[in-house]
């Protein structure tokens, strides 16, 4: 097994472990648990690094694929979104404190990266030619960075679903009061979906600029980018509908999951649907 | 040097006994236990008991029959043997745990009690009656008292119906600093829903009332402003919490008038509370979106439901107790025997979180 591998499914035993301990958390009131799964998540993110920098290195190793990050394959652009919602995890629990999320939102970065390690070939390939640009380290990052961010809305968006049904049933158990409020999780949903919004409308357009260069039209109707206009048209309705419309709580995260919905489609359906966009193709 | 405990609670006197005890000055119990040559001792005030421990007496006193004429002397031959109750040795280490983490009390868990011991020990250090025993007894007392809030759930949930209530609309609200409140009525129950709210700072509180004099003598004690009773449908516009507990026949609140307010409220949650009888707020309003209705009874059943958490707990907490009771126990003894022992050193548990500690 190459080291890369080996660390990959190091991370992955890591990230269970911290949805393990975040589900714990979640059930029982002990500060030491969040502390543990913040560790685990830490240490797990360490080795996603190393695993990554492994693989740049392997990937570096045929010229052509130089300077070129190693998000071509379905397994590299797995990891690195599961990174990227662990990472994104870090950066808004740390500051908002609220590992209690954690059960909400790591088993997503789990199920992609345990996808990657179960079902998706990590060998390493010669970069095709239309996608030895600069563009391939900018444009799918840009992209997987509003991902990431979006799934980290969907788990909050989970949260409040609970959040509510709890306080509507009017018998609360203790899950309710160690949940954020309503209204905190529902402001934290929409600021997530605020931030990610524009990254992916600017992800989308670099597309389209770097589609210009490679391909000479900016916009073709493929797959890849019907959909990917779709999802920003899902999100622009929701920001929309919450600006000029005032809708919020339970029908707001509906909106949203139909927009994440959009993001997984169009992240992982569309590969089998897209020429052009493909893992599975050779570009 | 044998450690006795001699007192009366809820569990054995009756509150006009208690009451007796409770008005009794601090000093003048001070100056009995030393005229009493009583020494190594301290004891606790509440409202709902009353006792003494004591390890120190004159030589070849019985150390028990010391404190019970010592009860008598108090308030002269009021009470009976029967309203007290008398522990030696391990069974009184083993009640003063019981008392300090909150097992003999009548809210299980309540967290009161503990402050109260720790205050009752350290005037009792500071009046110089408390010796080696005392002070190293009391000190362990507090922390298992604070042990045992730690690490089982027998201090988890409110237990009042307006404590619920303010947890709840931190559940819905998060921090009430920045929430604003409707209160409807100024009777009894007003006035302790406002009193709790108070402490979570909650920044604007409206209070309405058919009578307006009494709504404005409320609102002078809370800061809070006088609405005109008629406006109250126009103000669910702006309000995060309406409370309502008038003594009115007829539904205060309607739906028509809530629905209306929606239009206006951009989807911010409205949380009501009805604790009148008959009902102020029409129940059909709950099924709104983003509105909660809780009525008295939905309260009074979650503080059943966290009472009866509590209680669930119990056995944990004496088990934990049970095993401090014994290494004070051992302590004891090795004192008797010239041996010096120290404690174990565990580490500090923390208080459990209350809803103060919530963000």
């Amino acid at each position: 097994m190459s080291p890369e591998l080996m660390l990959t499914k190091a991370t992955l035993a890591a990230y269970l472990g911290a949805v393990t301990l975040s589900f714990v958390y979640l059930a029982y009131k002990d500060e030491k648990w969040n502390r543990w799964m913040l560790n685990l998540l830490g240490v797990g993110i360490a080795l996603h690094l190393a695993a990554f920098g492994f693989r740049i290195h392997s990937f570096w190793q045929i010229p052509e694929n130089r300077y070129f990050l190693p998000i071509n394959t379905f397994f590299g652009a797995l990891s690195y979104l599961a990174l990227a919602v662990c990472g994104a995890f870090f950066v808004i629990e740390s500051r908002h404190r609220l590992g209690i999320l954690g059960a909400f939102v790591l088993p997503w970065a789990s199920l992609s990266l345990g996808i990657a390690v179960c079902a998706a070939s990590p060998e390493i390939s010669g970069l095709a030619p239309a996608l030895q640009s600069y563009w391939i380290n900018i444009h799918p990052m840009v992209l997987m960075t509003s991902y990431a961010a979006f799934g980290n809305a969907f788990g909050v968006g989970v949260a409040l679903l609970v959040q509510e049904h709890q306080i509507k049933s009017r018998k609360p158990i203790a899950l309710c009061y160690r949940l954020p409020s309503i209204e905190e999780l529902d402001n934290l949903n929409y600021r997530i979906i605020v931030m990610a919004f524009p990254i992916l409308t600017i992800g989308i357009i670099m597309g389209g600029v770097w589609a210009e260069n490679a391909w000479g039209r900016f916009w073709g109707w493929d797959p890849k980018e019907t959909w990917a206009l779709i999802t920003a048209l899902v999100y622009a309705g929701y920001l929309h509908m919450r600006y000029m419309m005032g809708l919020r709580g339970k029908k707001a995260v509906y909106v949203s999951m139909l927009g994440f919905a959009c993001v997984v489609f169009t992240f992982a359906g569309v590969n089998f649907l897209s020429e052009l966009h493909g893992y599975l193709s050779k570009g | 040097m044998q450690i006795v405990v001699a007192g009366l609670s809820h569990k054995t006197a009756e509150l006009a006994l208690r009451e007796k005890f409770a008005l009794l000055a601090r000093s003048e119990v001070a100056r009995k236990i030393k005229a009493a040559q009583v020494s190594d001792a301290v004891f606790l005030s509440t409202c709902n008991r009353f006792e003494i421990y004591a390890c120190g007496f004159s030589n070849g006193a019985d150390g028990p029959d010391v404190l019970l004429r010592f009860f008598e002397d108090l308030i002269g031959k009021n009470s009976s043997k029967e309203d007290l109750y008398l522990y030696s040795g391990s069974e009184a280490v083993a009640h003063l745990l019981k008392v300090a983490s909150g097992l003999d009390s009548l809210v299980v868990g309540e967290t009161e009690i503990l402050g109260q011991v720790k205050e009752s020990y350290e005037w009792a250090k500071n009046e110089g009656l408390t010796g080696k025993i005392g002070n190293i007894l009391f000190q362990r007392a507090l922390y298992v008292g604070k042990k045992v809030r730690s690490e089982t759930g027998i201090s988890v949930g409110q237990t009042s119906v307006a404590s619920v209530a303010v947890e709840l609309a931190q559940s819905i609200f998060g921090n009430l600093s920045e929430s604003s409140v409707l209160v409807l009525g100024a009777g009894q129950m007003a006035e302790i829903m406002i009193r709790h709210l108070a402490t979570q700072k909650a920044p604007k509180i409206l209070i309405s009332n058919r009578t307006r004099e009494r709504a404005e003598a409320l609102a002078r004690n809370f800061k809070a402003a006088v609405l005109p009773w008629e406006n109250r449908g126009e103000a669910l516009q702006e309000v995060d919490i309406v409370l309502s507990s008038t003594g009115s026949p007829e539904p205060v609140v309607t739906k028509e008038m809530v629905e209306k307010s929606l239009k206006n409220r951009r989807g911010r949650s409205l949380f009501m509370v009805d604790i009148a009888m008959p009902r102020d707020i029409e129940e059909e309003i709950h099924s709104l979106e983003h509105v909660y209705l809780y009525r008295l009874e939905d309260l009074e059943h979650i503080v059943a439901k966290n009472l009866e958490g509590r209680a669930a707990e119990i056995s944990k907490a004496k088990e934990i107790i049970e095993s401090k009771t014994g290494e004070i126990s051992e302590w004891l003894k090795a004192l008797k025997e010239g041996r010096e022992v120290s404690f174990k050193h565990s580490s500090r548990p923390k208080m459990p979180r209350t809803e103060s500690a919530r963000k």
